[in-house]
């Protein structure tokens, strides 16, 4: 008895187990390319960096900004691999919510106001990207990674909407804008509840 | 013999039932299960549709900037209502609040009013706060909040376009009897789901 039942619990333990599913982005698919297409496809990174890019295509100056937000991206990435963790997914989609009401609005607020929106978003993207790899190299590539996604996905809408130049391209930026403030603003309530 | 195949059974069905996914209604789970959820969630409400539509409409007979502006503050505003609905923050006469505006809204179109731009997105805005509420209120437990809300303010947002595509029909006379007699039909509707209300 007791040895078909020991048997019988340890199955019944073991198929108790929850995979261990890492936070990727697509299961199966990690390292350099898990960490590229983490920041478009965690929604809420993907709402930080479209409001972002949205928001630096609206502005005369934008080099800086970008600047900015790479800068403090790396930083947060920075401080990640050095295993600081910080809840900050609540920032971050205060941030995106700001962002969209200002890109929503047409309203270019003090350059260092925008510099310093950017630089949130970057770091907060970053401090919430926690590399899930079996080996520390693993993590730094993925890290590496997503630098250069976020990076690369906010220059991108960033481009594209610097070219939206017709009045009712704009018109469309500034509704996208509201979407997205509007999502950002329901998904804040939604983690205070 | 027979103790020992009994506690095996009755281990089994202790684990048959505890590895068992629970039944999770209509919870919209996953990034796919969410934004449908939530997109689906102003469609399938006739007296939410109503509203967005007579946004659109409305907008697009004051014309621009009106055209625009309205359908940018709904869904803000939209979600500071869901966020009182969300937090539990009781808001009296909800469902009367959203008959009336597809009522006033629906009347406004019909008979063809033009007030200033400030009147219109202030009444515009008011009314969202109370669609807002009772989307925040009725959200279900379990669902993927970012892709629901994202599909919730994507539906929203395609309503007030649909509403908008229509009432540029107003450019024509023709289109623009037809576009006040949609105006009407929304206030009629509006009369219906206020007396569903109280």
């Amino acid at each position: 008895m007791s040895r078909l039942f020991r048997a019988v619990l340890a199955v019944a333990f073991l198929s108790r187990a929850d995979p261990a599913l890492a936070h990727l982005p697509i299961e199966g698919v990690g390292g350099f390319y898990g960490g590229l297409l983490h920041p478009i496809l965690v929604p809420t990174h993907a709402l930080s960096v479209v409001t972002l890019g949205l928001f630096i295509g609206r502005q005369r100056e934008r080099r800086m900004a970008s600047l900015v937000f790479a800068a403090a991206l790396v930083a947060g990435l920075t401080a990640i691999a050095l295993a600081v963790d910080v809840p900050v997914v609540t920032v971050m989609l205060a941030n995106t919510a700001l962002l969209g009401v200002l890109v929503a609005a047409a309203w270019a607020p003090p350059q260092p106001l925008g510099w310093l929106l950017a630089a949130i978003a970057g770091a907060t993207l970053a401090l919430d990207s926690p590399p899930q790899a079996v080996t520390i190299a693993e993590a730094n590539v993925m890290l590496v990674g997503t630098a250069l996604g976020a990076c690369l996905a906010v220059a991108v809408v960033d481009a594209i909407a610097s070219y939206l130049t017709k009045a009712w391209q704009q018109i469309a930026v500034r509704v996208l804008a509201s979407w997205i403030a509007a999502s950002a603003i329901l998904v804040l309530a939604m983690s205070w509840r | 013999m027979v103790r020992s195949v009994v506690m095996v059974v009755g281990l089994l069905v202790v684990l048959a039932a505890v590895s068992a996914a629970p039944a999770l209604a209509h919870t919209g789970d996953g990034l796919s299960g969410g934004f449908i959820g939530g997109f689906g969630h102003p469609l399938f409400g006739p007296d939410h549709v109503a509203a967005m539509v007579a946004v659109g409409l409305w907008g697009a007979f004051l014309g621009p900037p009106a055209i625009w502006l309205l359908p940018i503050v709904f869904p803000l505003v939209m979600a500071l209502g869901g966020v009182l609905g969300i937090l539990g923050v009781p808001l009296p006469g909800v469902e009367i609040g959203i008959a009336a505006s597809a009522i006033v809204l629906g009347l406004m179109v019909a008979l063809a009013a033009q007030p200033p731009l400030v009147i219109a997105a202030v009444l515009v805005g008011a009314f969202a706060i109370f669609h807002g509420h009772a989307h925040g209120a009725e959200l279900p437990p379990g669902a993927n909040v970012v892709a629901f809300s994202i599909g919730f303010v994507v539906a929203t947002g395609l309503l007030h376009l649909a509403g908008i595509s229509f009432g540029l029909l107003a450019r024509w006379p023709a289109g623009r009897i037809a576009v006040r007699a949609a105006g009407g039909a929304i206030a009629l509707a509006g009369v219906v789901f206020l007396s569903a209300a109280v």
